[in-house]
This record gives structure tokens, C-alpha cells and sequence, in this order.
């Protein structure tokens, strides 16, 4: 069995092979790893790799599992589940691009109307977590084609606040 | 003693205002908004009363349902802990009216030392050095601006009524003045409902060092040992210690009479800490007087013994402080990291969300002042502390290992922390050596990224991880499709007797 898992950026594969009872090797690039385990709890796994015995903690998150070993965090994805999800979200209309928050806020003021010609990297909404203001920018030069928040509104990310077209499509040099 | 009081606060703080008063017999009232439905301090309390939505204007903030949730349960007294109404004088006039005892100053202290002007007019007074700047607030940019020349860039901006780091901008030259007053004034505004700003000089290389007092309402008043507390991102503190690394016997006993010296000067009575800047010269200027309990108060109570919530309640109840100066000794070393939902690859943004899994550490030493368990989701309205993890130990070094291991067994899961970046500073040569200044973590980690050594063990827990919930689906498929049991196919039925 083969596993393409992405940490970051880097994706890599990892070969498991002779799967038996909580034991088996797992190869990474040119490294082998003898694996033995014991699932302590629901987020708990007792590892020993190579002869060494180490705790890790696990958390799936839907799109990818948390995993923290001796007070680290990965966040580990499956690559090829992360492909397919992919392709299946791609629609058309990629040329509006999103204004959302980075996490969930509450809007402090909106800067834009609709039809405001805007330019890369200008304020378009204040957003405030956590007692933290943020400045959502627009993110190229283009037109405000709606702007779906009012001040007060609590937003998601992922929720697109201001509906931005861009005006002159980035010309793509052909070789 | 008091029988009976209510605790105007969530999260952690909450929790370690409760427990002392569990110690002491005193039973507690919570209060409680929307978001907190199911917090941990409405969990722990005697008592708890609903307040309103989320939104802390509706609930925390909210200086009558407060002081109605005090007068219908009986609660004689109410502890404010830190922030939402902590350092508000209309809400401590408003107690004094409806009779019930605030936990902490005066109103007219908390006043006079909440207005950072009147403050720093009462140290120059005293005679207790102040950081050169404004006296007095402004609201002209332009103004700012022929002021910031005289002290020479870069400046602060700063909230009169601020605190917390909030309210707070560094301006580096007479361009960025306009944006950053507004900032900060709008930010002042949310923040604690007062816009007004003024200007002081921002010392690139300095130490935040501050000294904690105790007052009676006898006229003793005593210090309690410093705290240093220079490592800092976006003005806010995540690390700190005492006794701190550069105070010389000297220097601490000339702060600590200053220390008092401001205390007596306002009029202090209660629990409350000194902060000073001290700079590379080892000369120190006064900044502010926080007039509550700080986040940062369980370092002195490792390396003093005492316990300053019961201090402060019986200061409040009207008792004589039991000790003097010369009972007051560190033993040791102390330090606290603070444990924030934030992000320290992404500029420490917030991270809130389901805390999934918690694992706290334990061990002789280490003390974990916690308000959030496994399954709670961390509120956005609110600041993002989880928890504060504290180690005690007989040198720095020891306390410094102790801490790198109990952050290492301190499992959070779901939402982002600091942990991994607090380890990384720890470890650093500078933390280690004790060079540490309020622009440390801009200059040794502002390019931070996370150590991926165990890369490989992480990819290798997915895998195992994956495995283990295939084998559990399967477990649960297979079990559906099993014969049914009696105690499927027998209904209602109940065991007689």
C-alpha cells in the first residue's frame, strides 16, 4: 500500500509493506522504518520506530490530521484525496477572486462600494477577531462587483465579503 | 470573611480566582454569555448566572447585569480578574453605590492610574523617573508629529486608557503618524470604549521590568519582588520570569522603593504591579501602574509563596496585611509561558476552534493555569488564552529545562498554539543567556518556521492513524450487520427489583 502524504509543501510517499498486527515497515524516500504501535486512546498512539519508543497525538481534522510529537505539530494531508477535491471544487469563474477572512470575525468596516475601481493591495474590509483588527486587501487591480457585508456581520472564512473582478487579465507570456 | 463572591471574568483567570476561594471556604457566583455556555468556569463555580449574548458590551462588559447577578445571589463581593472590567472606575463607583466590595483599588485609583497622563503626572511629582514624552493627550496628528521630533523617533502611540497591548502603535517616522493615531484610537475605542491617545518615546533596546505591590487599607504597603517580562509580540507578553536575569541586589531595592513609593504616591490599596522600562544603561523609567492582578502573578507567588487572590480578598474584606517587607524573600526561579489559540507562523493571528484533544503536563514544578478542556470550542469574541503554564525550580537553568519539558508534553490539538515557538525560544542562546529585550522575538524570530525534524514520524502517525480508524469502521460496520442482541430486540424492557 502507498500513501502520497503532504506536510507544508512537501509531498512524499510513503511505501507500507509487510503489514502484519500493529507492526509493519514504512519506507520514505531511501529510509526504512521498522513500525510497531499500540493505539493508547482515540488520540493517542504509543510509535516505536527503529527500536524507539515515542508518544504521538492525533487529531483528524476532515481535510487533513493534526499530529503533535514531543510539543510539535504537523498538519499531515493525503495528497491524493487533496486531487480529487481539487478537481471536483474547480468550476468556472475563476476570474472573481475571493476576499475572505482568515478566520472568524466579525466586520469592523467596509471600505469599498459596489462598482469602486480598486487597486492590489488596497483596503477593502476591517475585519476583528479576538479583539484584533485585520485589513483584508484586494488581492489585484479590478472592479467591486458586490459587496455581500455590512458592518456588525460575524464572517467565516471561506465566506467571500467583497466580490472583486479583475480588470485586465494578466497577459501570459507563451513560449 | 467574605461568605460568598461573585467573579466577573472567564476563562483561566476565572478558574484561579475560584480556586483560591475553594481553599478558603468562600463560595463562588460565575457569570456567563452565550459563548460560554459551557465553560469551564460555569463548570467549576457554586453558582453561575447567564448574562446575555456573546458579545462582551452585552455580557462581560455589562456593569448592571453584573452587579444584579451579585445582589440576587448574595455574593458580598466581586473579584473583576484581568481585563473587561478590571481597570473601570464608573464600575467600581457603581459597587460602592449597590454596596457590594470590589476586589481590587479604589475608584478614584484606578482612575487617576487607568489615564496614563494623570498617572505620569503623579510619579514626576513623586519623584519617580518617567519616560520622556507627552503629558497631556492630543488628538492632531501634526501635533504628535513636532512632538515625536523632540523625543527624537521612533515613537508610541498610546491609548490613555489602554493596557493589554491594545491601543498601541509604533511610528517610525512623521508618514506613518496619521494612520497609526487612528489605529490606535479606533482600537481604544473597542477595546475600552476611549479613544484618546497620546505620545511617548519607544526605547528600541530596553527591558520591561515590573515590580508587584501589595496595599492595605492601613497604610502598609510592600513589594513583592519583580517580574521581567521583555518577550513580547504585538505588545503583548508570552514569557515570564523572576527574578529577572539583570537586576543587581541594588537596582532591585532602588525599584522596589520606587515600586512603593508610586503605590503610596496614588493612594494604592489592593493587589497591583508597577511597570518599568529599564534600559541598557540600567536606568529606569517609569511606564504604568496596573491596577489589578496580572497574568503574569504566578511567577512571584512560586518564588514568594504567597497566595495573592487570598491576599486580595482579605485586603478587600478589610484585614491588615499579615506580612511585611522583610518576610518577603524569592526562592528560586520562576517562569510562565502563556498558551494562546494564535498562529506563530502567521504573525500570531488568532486560531479559534474546537480544542479536539488536551493533554496538560504535570510533574513537581510545573503549575498549568488552564480554563479550556477537550471538546470546547474557543470562542472568537474573546482573547484567545487558554492556559498558562508556570515551572518552578532552583536556578534559571533548571527552570528553563523544566519548562522546554512540560511545553513537550502539553498536547493541544485543533486549535493552533504557540508551543513549538515558545520551545524553540527557550532553547535559543540569547533566552539562555538572558539577553532579552522587548524587541527580541522581532529580532531573533521574526522568520520563525517550524522545526520538521520528525517529518517522518508525523507521516508514519498517519499512516497508523489511518489504519486504526479503517479497522474501527470496520469493527462498527460488521457489529450493524451482526445477529441482534437481546438488548437490541427487547424493547422497553426494564430490569425489575
Amino acid at each position: 500500500m502507498e500513501y502520497r502524504l503532504k506536510i507544508n509543501e512537501e509531498t512524499l510517499p510513503v511505501e507500507v509493506e509487510n503489514d502484519e498486527e500493529e507492526k509493519f515497515t514504512a519506507v520514505i524516500g531511501k529510509n526504512a522504518f521498522d513500525v510497531s504501535y499500540t493505539t493508547v486512546n482515540d488520540h493517542c498512539i504509543h510509535l516505536s520506530v527503529n527500536g524507539q519508543g515515542v508518544n504521538v497525538y492525533v487529531s483528524d481534522q476532515g481535510d487533513g490530521k493534526i499530529i503533535a510529537i514531543k510539543g510539535k505539530s504537523y498538519f499531515v494531508q493525503d495528497a491524493d484525496l487533496l486531487e480529487q477535491n481539487k478537481t471536483r471544487k474547480k468550476g468556472p469563474g475563476s476570474d472573481l477572486t475571493e476576499v475572505t477572512p482568515p478566520m472568524p470575525a466579525v466586520v469592523i468596516a467596509v471600505a469599498v462600494g459596489e462598482g469602486d475601481v480598486v487597486e492590489k493591495g488596497q483596503a477593502v474590509v476591517i475585519v476583528s477577531a479576538m479583539k484584533m483588527e485585520t485589513t483584508l486587501v484586494a488581492p489585484f487591480n479590478g472592479t467591486v462587483q458586490k459587496v455581500n457585508v455590512a458592518e456588525g456581520d460575524k464572517v467565516m472564512p471561506g465566506d467571500i465579503l467583497v466580490d472583486i473582478e479583475k480588470n485586465e487579465p494578466e497577459e501570459e507570456i507563451l513560449s | 470573611m467574605f461568605k460568598k463572591i461573585l467573579v466577573a471574568n472567564r476563562g483561566e483567570i476565572a478558574l484561579r480566582v475560584i480556586n483560591t476561594c475553594r481553599d478558603m471556604g468562600v463560595k463562588t457566583v460565575a457569570v456567563y454569555s452565550d459563548a460560554d455556555k459551557k465553560a469551564m468556569h460555569v463548570l467549576a463555580a457554586d453558582e453561575a448566572v447567564y448574562l446575555g449574548p456573546s458579545e462582551p458590551s452585552q455580557s462581560y462588559l455589562h456593569m448592571d447585569k453584573i452587579i444584579d447577578a451579585a445582589k440576587t445571589t448574595g455574593a458580598e463581593a466581586i473579584h473583576p480578574g484581568y481585563g473587561f472590567l478590571a481597570e473601570n472606575s464608573e464600575f467600581v463607583e457603581k459597587c460602592e453605590q449597590q454596596s457590594v466590595v470590589f476586589i481590587g483599588p479604589p475608584a478614584k485609583v484606578i482612575k487617576d492610574l487607568g489615564d496614563k497622563i494623570t498617572s505620569r503626572k503623579i510619579m514626576v511629582n513623586s519623584g519617580v523617573p518617567v519616560t520622556p514624552g507627552l503629558t497631556s493627550t492630543e488628538a492632531d496628528a501634526d501635533v504628535m508629529i513636532v512632538e515625536a521630533e523632540k523625543v527624537g523617533y521612533p515613537v508610541l502611540i498610546k491609548a490613555t486608557a489602554g493596557g493589554g497591548g491594545k491601543g498601541i502603535r509604533i511610528v517610525n517616522s512623521s508618514e506613518e503618524m496619521a494612520d497609526a493615531c487612528s489605529a490606535a484610537s479606533r482600537e481604544a475605542v473597542n477595546a475600552f470604549g476611549n479613544g484618546e491617545i497620546y505620545l511617548e518615546k519607544f526605547f528600541t533596546k530596553a527591558r520591561h521590568i515590573e515590580f508587584q505591590v501589595l496595599a492595605d487599607k492601613f497604610g502598609n504597603t510592600i513589594h513583592l519582588l519583580e517580574r521581567e517580562c521583555s518577550v513580547q509580540r504585538r505588545h503583548q507578553k508570552i514569557i515570564e520570569e523572576t527574578p529577572s536575569s539583570v537586576l543587581t541586589p541594588a537596582l532591585r531595592e532602588e525599584m522596589g522603593k520606587a515600586a512603593v513609593t508610586a503605590a503610596r504616591a496614588s493612594g494604592y490599596v489592593n493587589a497591583g504591579t508597577v511597570e518599568f522600562l529599564l534600559d541598557e544603561n540600567n536606568n529606569f523609567y517609569f511606564l504604568e501602574v496596573n491596577t489589578r492582578l496580572q497574568v503574569e502573578h504566578p511567577v512571584t507567588e512560586m518564588i514568594t509563596g504567597v497566595d495573592l487572590v487570598r491576599l486580595q480578598l482579605e485586603i478587600a474584606y478589610g484585614q491588615e496585611l499579615t506580612i511585611s517587607q522583610e518576610d518577603i524573600a524569592g526562592r528560586g526561579h520562576s517562569i510562565e509561558c502563556r498558551i494562546y489559540a494564535e498562529d506563530p507562523e502567521n504573525d500570531f493571528f488568532p486560531s479559534p476552534g474546537t480544542i479536539t484533544f488536551l493533554k496538560e503536563p504535570t510533574g513537581p514544578g510545573i503549575r498549568n493555569d488552564c480554563g479550556v478542556y477537550s471538546g470546547f470550542e474557543v470562542p472568537v469574541d474573546y482573547d484567545p488564552i487558554l492556559s498558562k503554564l508556570i515551572v518552578h525550580a532552583q536556578t534559571r537553568e533548571h527552570a528553563i529545562n523544566k519548562m522546554i519539558k512540560a511545553l513537550k508534553s502539553y498536547i493541544v490539538l485543533g486549535v493552533k498554539t504557540p508551543i513549538d515557538f515558545l520551545i524553540d525560544v527557550l532553547q535559543s542562546e540569547p533566552f539562555v543567556q538572558g539577553e532579552v529585550f522587548t524587541d527580541f522575538i522581532e529580532t531573533h524570530f521574526s522568520d520563525w518556521k517550524p522545526d520538521m525534524s520528525d517529518a517522518d514520524l508525523a507521516r508514519i502517525a498517519f499512516v497508523v492513524d489511518e489504519m486504526c480508524s479503517n479497522r474501527k469502521a470496520k469493527r462498527v460496520a460488521s457489529a450493524e450487520d451482526a445477529i441482534p442482541t437481546p438488548w437490541q430486540t427487547l424493547g422497553n424492557w426494564r430490569q425489575g427489583g
